[in-house]
């Protein structure tokens, strides 16, 4: 593969008027496991190269995976017809502005030489530390160890040339026993040295309960939310309060309300590319550089993410925030990447559980999705390990519930907040890899709002 | 739309017959994609975008185990070389401690030929300008009013072209052509924000057609309805909740169909091979042919050989003819949905043709390919409705949630209509509705018939890790549900 920079410098040349082109490099394997057993084994190899062409601020996007110059020519080309093509039908002008100015960057703060030589003798330990371990408490291993390489690289009419080589580690453990009842463990990092297979199954199995799991009605309850709960609901939130075009458009959750307490004191929220924990992540798909965003800051709402053209809709003022997904802006708008909850001072998720005297604890939320965007309704059902708090412990197990609940109402009804943080990945990624998770403590919230059950 | 290259074929073919080396089976698919999307908003053009891929996925079954690996290079040597990496990540990890099941067996006769979706007009042949016009055109009447804060339309078109070859013999080409748009518009009144779509939500209708989809859907000609609806939503009550009788419209009867039964039947959740990630099923392996799903009213197939449905092709990505299989016959479960790996692990005879994945750069596993219920007795929409004493009609999906074994879901539609003697009454906002699938699907009471009966498709079936969108197709009628919990959310 020619170098990243290179190649999208060699394809900007192919260009004509202000252009951006940017190339996404993968390269990833991935080892799926189930009934402790290995299943899927995945390698992948594969770029796209993205051409943004702007004519009077309406943009064009073409991309493409053949880099031979024909390949290459034919999608400058098509950027620019398309290009052409809106400017022609729009009443003015567009509202895509240049692209950022020239900087030269080359990000490396999120790059692991070791998790990049992507050996597959590396995951096939922990798949198998995570099956023995498993073992050992009788049960079977399901699960993912997956690490990956993606170079992003920008090169602009404007002067940028950017380039930010990242890795990324992740794995999951469920463990299960016969009468499916199930305990879950999770991992995400930049270095896969910190994934430990067996680890994460000795957490899993831990909540593998022999009791037999009783029925919730619905209500609302007390309920400790571990971090990879709170990480799902949190990632939500990233689209139904703090997207910057839902926000101009009066259809986010925080429409109206920047400035105001949408959350409980102990609530602050920033979105922070170098936060200690986080995959650092240098400049978004515009080209622009990513800085620490301040989203709710002691309960308060201060602010919301933008792209370039989420910034322009916006108006009075408003810039990008290094939050594009895709170069030109996303038609969905921009999104939060670096999410990080700051933590409180509860010891841990027994401390958090100690005042309840009849409350649920949850080890992660699956399925969830919008409601009512406005109100940042979500619905969500729990997953692999749900448990009754009585009397400030832990337990019995109980069979999963919905949950349908606000998220803002959530925070308002934050009250404590785990010490120590851990980062909520996800190994699932659609289209090209492109990690990224919420950096959470576990907290205690009252209220939460169960709707049913399975 | 040509044949691809018969050149591609045979150089698959002279990899792939070079590969034994301790490979069971082994496969190499070809698949380049060109696609375009346009999309307006508020008067504006929003995205033109389009796109090229290609690339060659290679796929080894060694040790009983698979290992996959994918190239964007068209290169003998870069089949090759995935071939290679493809069987070092197959032996990586453990051996199964209870041995790996033999793959059912595939076709007597390996699939050879070619085969290409139906598609009158090209849609890459009709200028983005005509493309953006429509769309300016519908979307300009959506807003004729100062209380829509944001309306659109968008089109959608994607070539898939095909080429798979397989140590069982298998040499066959194919070329999917897809095709379909939609439209939406927001309105907003105070804190009350609401939306409605045509003809479906989540990008409209598309289907394995060409432009004339586009325009039988007559997107200008509804444009002022769809806006009018929207506004009427502003100032509807919220729905009520209760138990109610309930008359599903077919686009979320389609996504009702997804959820709680394609989803549920796929034998690799059965077999609890996706319980990490998607989930295993309600439903187990010896639930065949004794499982009451639903009432006597609910019987549903998986057809791959429906015309212009999103699911359909004449193989599937182990070489498997695409057919038409019951899986469920007047309420009771006949069969899954499956693939060579997952059948051949029930000891089945031969999978149900259903191994699909999404372009070149992801393993092929169990998918769906269109799940339909077949169509009742009940006459027309109209007529179910004359024939419901009191209930609600509730149309378009806005938002869905199921747990991980397909058995308690929670929709939410853009509208809710009061039933009253047979007749439609006021509308309603943001109705919503829970259930458990063997109980909802057993207050099914009446489906409506051929005529009502159509195809959705379904553009973002997400299934896999990686992860691996798939369309899909659903053919429904709208049909009445007894004693459903609604208004929950």
């Amino acid at each position: 593969m020619r170098d990243a920079i290179a190649l999208a410098e060699h394809v900007l040349a192919m260009t004509s008027g202000q252009a951006l082109v940017r190339v996404v490099a993968e390269r990833s394997l991935s080892l799926r496991f189930a009934r402790s057993a290995p299943t899927q084994s995945t390698s992948v190899e594969d770029l796209d190269v993205e051409v943004v062409v702007l004519r009077d601020g309406h943009a064009g996007l073409a991309t493409t995976n053949r880099i031979d110059d024909d390949g290459l020519r034919a999608a400058a080309r098509r950027a620019e017809e398309a290009a052409a093509i809106a400017a022609a039908h729009a009443s003015g002008a567009g509202p895509y502005p240049a692209p950022a100015p020239g900087a030269v960057i080359e990000g490396l703060a999120g790059w692991d030489g070791r998790t990049a030589e992507l050996d597959p003798s590396d995951g096939g330990a922990e798949v198998e530390a995570a099956i023995v371990e498993a073992g050992t408490h009788g049960l079977e291993a399901f699960g993912i160890w997956s690490a990956g390489e993606v170079t992003h690289a920008i090169a602009s009419t404007e002067g940028a040339r950017l380039v930010d080589r990242v890795t990324d580690s992740y794995m999951k453990v469920i463990c299960r026993d016969d009468e499916a009842r199930c305990g879950f463990a999770s991992s995400t990092d930049m270095r896969l040295a910190t994934v430990d297979g067996a680890a994460l199954a000795r957490v899993a199995s831990e909540k593998v309960t022999p009791a037999t799991a009783i029925d919730l009605p619905p209500g609302r309850y007390t309920a400790v939310l571990d971090a990879d709960a709170v990480g799902e609901l949190l990632a939500f939130a990233g689209t139904l309060a703090f997207n910057g075009l839902a926000h101009a458009e009066g259809r986010g959750a925080l429409s109206g309300r920047l400035g105001e307490e949408v959350a409980s004191t102990k609530v602050t929220i920033t979105d922070d590319p170098r936060a200690a924990g986080t995959l650092p992540r240098t400049f978004d798909a515009d080209g622009v550089a990513k800085r620490a965003i301040p989203l709710i800051e002691r309960g308060i709402a201060r602010g919301v993410v933008h792209d370039l053209r989420s910034a322009a809709v916006a108006g009075d003022g408003a810039g990008s925030t290094g939050h594009a997904v895709a170069p030109g802006g996303s038609p969905e708008g921009p999104e939060t990447t670096n999410l990080v909850l700051a933590p409180g001072d509860a010891e841990d998720v027994a401390a958090l559980c100690a005042p309840i005297e009849r409350g649920i604890y949850v080890t992660r939320f699956w399925y969830t999705n919008t409601v009512r965007e406005r109100d940042a309704v979500v619905t969500s059902m729990t997953r692999d390990g749900t448990f009754l708090i009585e009397n400030g412990r832990i337990t019995r197990p109980i069979r999963d519930v919905r949950i349908t609940d606000s998220l803002l109402r959530l925070l308002t009804d934050v009250e404590a907040l785990g010490a120590g943080q851990r980062l909520i990945g996800h190994g699932e990624f659609y289209g090209r890899r492109f990690a990224h998770g919420v950096l959470c403590p576990p907290i205690r919230v009252g209220g939460l709002r169960v709707t049913g059950g399975a | 739309m040509t044949v691809p290259d018969p050149a591609l074929l045979a150089l698959l073919r002279d990899r792939i017959d070079a590969a034994p080396r301790g490979c069971a089976y082994a496969e190499a698919r070809f698949v380049g994609r060109t696609f375009e999307r346009i999309r307006v908003r508020n008067g504006e053009t929003d995205a033109i975008d389009t796109g090229t891929s290609e690339g060659i996925g290679v796929r080894v079954r060694a040790d009983g185990r698979w290992g996959f690996a994918a190239t964007r290079e068209i290169t003998a040597e870069a089949i090759e070389d995935a071939l290679d990496r493809a069987l070092h990540v197959a032996r990586t990890g453990p051996v199964a401690s209870r041995g790996a099941s033999e793959l059912a067996p595939g076709p007597e006769l390996p699939a050879r030929g070619h085969w290409a979706s139906p598609c009158e007009l090209d849609p890459f042949a009709v200028s983005v300008e005509d493309k953006l016009s429509l769309l300016l055109e519908a979307d300009a009447l959506l807003r004729a009013d100062p209380r829509i804060r944001r309306g659109g339309g968008e089109t959608h078109a994607m070539r898939e072209t095909w080429a798979l070859v397989t140590t069982d013999g298998a040499a066959c080409t194919q070329i999917r052509t897809e095709c379909g748009g939609g439209l939406q518009v927001l309105a907003a009144d105070g804190d009350v924000v609401q939306t409605r779509s045509y003809p479906a939500a989540h990008g409209g209708d598309v289907a394995l057609a060409g432009w004339e989809h586009v325009l039988a859907l007559n997107l200008v000609a509804e444009a002022p309805r769809v806006r009018d609806e929207a506004l009427e939503l502003l100032a509807a009550p919220p729905c009520p909740s209760g138990r109610h009788t309930v008359i599903l419209g077919g686009e979320q009867l389609a996504l009702q169909v997804h959820e709680s039964i394609g989803h549920a039947l796929e034998l690799d959740r059965i077999l609890l091979e996706e319980a990490a990630y998607a989930g295993a099923s309600w439903v187990a392996a010896g639930d065949l042919g004794a499982l009451r799903y639903g009432s006597e009213h609910l019987t549903v197939t998986a057809d791959a050989t429906l015309p212009g449905a999103l699911g359909s092709a004449a193989w599937d990505d182990e070489g498997v003819p695409g057919g038409r299989t019951t899986l469920i016959e007047d309420g009771v479960l006949r069969a899954t949905l499956s693939d060579r790996t997952s059948a051949g692990q029930l000891g089945l005879p031969a999978s149900t043709a259903c191994c699909r994945a999404e372009g070149f750069a992801r393993q092929p596993i169990v998918r769906m390919t269109n799940v339909s219920i077949e169509p009742g007795a009940a006459g027309s929409l109209d007529d179910l409705i004359a024939a419901t004493e009191h209930g609600l009609l509730l149309e378009t999906n806005r938002s869905w949630s199921i747990d991980d074994r397909r058995l308690h879901f929670q929709f939410g539609c853009e509208t809710a209509r009061e039933i009253r003697d047979g007749k439609l009454g006021r509308l309603y906002r943001d109705p919503s509705y829970a259930g458990v699938t063997p109980t909802f699907w057993g207050g099914l009471d009446a489906v409506c018939s051929a005529p009502a009966w159509r195809v959705w498709g379904v553009m973002n079936c997400g299934k896999g890790e990686p992860g691996q969108m798939l369309p899909v197709g659903h053919g429904t009628a709208p049909a009445r549900f007894r004693d459903v919990e609604v208004g929950v959310a």
